[in-house]
């Protein structure tokens, strides 16, 4: 076990690594547009130069990406292209903006995956199995933004029950902060809830038919026992993995949710740094969301590990 | 066998063609919009008229008219095309590109699969929207780019498929065969091994499409993919929102059709994955 999450940790650290020279590389292959939109269009070249000298923006690729690389490491995330404010605090602002998003968001769609793709495979073929599957199909077409825009168009401009976008930190208004969240949370929970929700009925009767169960039967377990304790812990393994890709998708997704309702989280900080090229918005932005995703990839890998000895065993034959 | 006489395996079986037909008939649909769209909208999608302003749907503009007067049904037809370029090109990309990288990586094995499958792994890491929206900042803002930043976020999916059914291709008798007879490694690949792999490829690249569609929606919805005066699903959505309260139609109207889209093209991949592969089936 402890060889395994020493592995799976090397492994973290070397994809965090590679990840962070990709979005490096990737955001200032092109020199120049940020000069550009910092200075504005009439900007001359001598300023242009000037911009860029100062920033280091003239030096090769690999320099920059190692002063950068030291700089990250130690939590200095650089200044901002447009307004010289420092990067850092800024991200540490907006960090619980997005998660708390994520997380609510993630929670949506579990809770509505997990019971109804169990008692799915459960009634399979039947009327309730066929109405699941047909409510997957509908909201895995449904794009997220414009859900988003479809709650906002019943419960804001017609009900008029919840406020259209803004955020108040939980701990100074928790009533508040919980209108705000729920219409982006579930904008993006309801369309991830589809995958799962196929997911964990195809986990579940593949393991339903399975012979275990059948022994589990015949030695004359209920059905309550078998599927609570046998059924769900095993189909959990498959579900767990697609899960956390669910997870990565929709954790880059909160980019458009956010900027729609005006969350001030880490997508709206890498649309900002995109719209204006502010790079060192864009790639602290972008390199946030990235952690977060390879961690939550961890954490399931590890997790099913736990749930499933031999992948342990699995990885180092 | 059977008391009608015919072999139950050659009778047509609707129940097993059932989601291709929907998803096809979706699609068709679609694609009809997009490949005939100067012949059957009713309007320019670009021509507006100030006295027509934010009319709600009438029999002379049956879907309404947007802010600058603009018909929506028109611009909802012309979106079509644009939606479907940017999503044929990118799914061609990403289709090309991880094909090769795959079976390449699963021919030559070793330290060639270990380098291009660790590449893959990188950039499958990444969630795709953040990717293809750090492509854009790169590449710049146009349609042309988008299909591009799509493309290349399919690459890896593609790969890891191709790389899998090319490693149970390689094990069969006949690639063994035209090795004995001297075939050279790209004969082999492109006479053997891709047109045993074309299959549960075509699967995927039916719901990528799917995927095609809503990336590129997302990506012009943020102003990052087509660009206005030009009518895609996305910056239509995007105005349409300025206007909720007085003219829902041009909130509601762009997203159906990125729904019947993409709810077409899933259905289409799902009816072919239950097609090709029946075990898949539950």
């Amino acid at each position: 076990m402890f060889r395994f999450l020493l592995a799976r940790l090397a492994a973290f650290a070397l994809t965090l690594l590679a990840a962070s020279a990709v979005l490096f590389v990737t955001i200032n292959v092109l020199p120049g547009s940020a000069a550009k939109s910092a200075l504005g269009i009439n900007a001359t070249p001598q300023a242009i130069q000037r911009f860029e000298a100062e920033r280091g923006l003239d030096r090769p690729l690999w320099e920059q990406y190692g002063e950068w690389l030291g700089r990250t490491l130690q939590g200095d995330f650089g200044t901002s292209f447009q307004n010289s404010v420092a990067v850092g605090p800024d991200l540490l602002k907006r960090l619980p903006v997005t998660l708390e998003l994520a997380v609510l968001a993630f929670l949506i769609a579990n809770l509505i995956a997990l019971p109804l793709g169990a008692l799915a495979a459960r009634k399979h073929g039947k009327g309730l199995d066929r109405s699941v599957t047909f409510l997957a199909t509908i909201l895995g077409a449904v794009p997220n933004f414009w859900l988003a825009t479809l709650l906002v168009l019943v419960f804001t401009l017609t009900l008029r029950w919840l406020p259209p976008g803004g955020f108040t930190p939980f701990a100074a208004d928790p009533l508040m902060n919980l209108k705000q969240m729920i219409m982006p949370a579930l904008s993006l929970g309801l369309v991830s809830s589809a995958l799962l929700i196929r997911i964990m009925r195809a986990s579940m009767l593949e393991i339903l038919s399975s012979d275990f169960i059948r022994t589990a039967e015949a030695k004359g377990a209920n059905a309550r026992t078998v599927v609570m304790r046998h059924a769900l812990r095993n189909a959990l393994i498959p579900y767990l993995n697609v899960a956390a890709v669910e997870f990565g998708f929709l954790f880059g997704s909160v980019v458009v949710i956010e900027d729609i309702f005006r969350l001030p989280g880490l997508g709206s900080f890498v649309l900002v740094g995109i719209i204006n090229r502010d790079y060192p918005v864009l790639l602290a932005g972008a390199l946030a969301i990235t952690v977060f995703v390879l961690v939550v990839n961890l954490v399931v890998d590890i997790a099913a590990g736990l749930l499933d000895p031999r992948q342990v065993k699995g990885r180092h034959a | 066998m059977s008391l009608s006489g015919l072999d139950p395996q050659t009778r047509f079986d609707f129940g097993r063609w059932r989601l291709v037909i929907i998803g096809g008939l979706l699609v068709g649909l679609v694609l009809a919009a997009a490949i005939f769209a100067p012949w059957i909208a009713p309007y320019s999608p670009l021509e507006f008229d100030v006295v027509e302003m934010l009319q709600p749907p009438s029999t002379a503009h049956w879907l309404g008219t947007d802010e600058l007067g603009r018909d929506v049904l028109s611009r909802a037809i012309y979106a079509a095309r644009i939606s479907m370029q940017v999503a044929l090109l990118a799914v061609t990309v990403g289709l090309v590109g991880g094909t090769l990288i795959g079976t390449i990586a699963a021919y030559f094995g070793g330290w060639v699969d270990a380098i291009l499958m660790r590449t893959m792994d990188l950039l499958f890491s990444f969630p795709a929207i953040l990717l293809a929206v750090v492509l854009m900042a790169s590449l710049g803002n146009s349609v042309w780019n988008a299909m591009i930043a799509i493309g290349l976020v399919f690459i890896p999916g593609f790969s890891r498929l191709a790389r899998a059914s090319t490693q149970s291709v390689l094990r069969q008798q006949y690639v063994e065969a035209a090795r004995t007879i001297g075939m050279s490694d790209v004969q082999i690949i492109f006479r053997e091994i891709l047109p045993n792999i074309v299959a549960p490829l075509l699967v995927e690249a039916a719901v990528a499409f799917a995927y095609a569609v809503l990336l590129e929606s997302a990506l012009s919805f943020l102003g990052l993919g087509a660009q206005p005066p030009d009518a895609s699903w996305g910056n239509m959505l995007s105005t349409g929102r300025g206007f909720m309260a007085q003219a829902p139609w041009l909130s509601l109207v762009p997203g159906m059709a990125m729904f019947i889209c993409v709810l077409g093209f899933n259905l289409l991949g799902d009816g072919l994955r239950d097609v090709f592969d029946p075990h898949m089936r539950h």
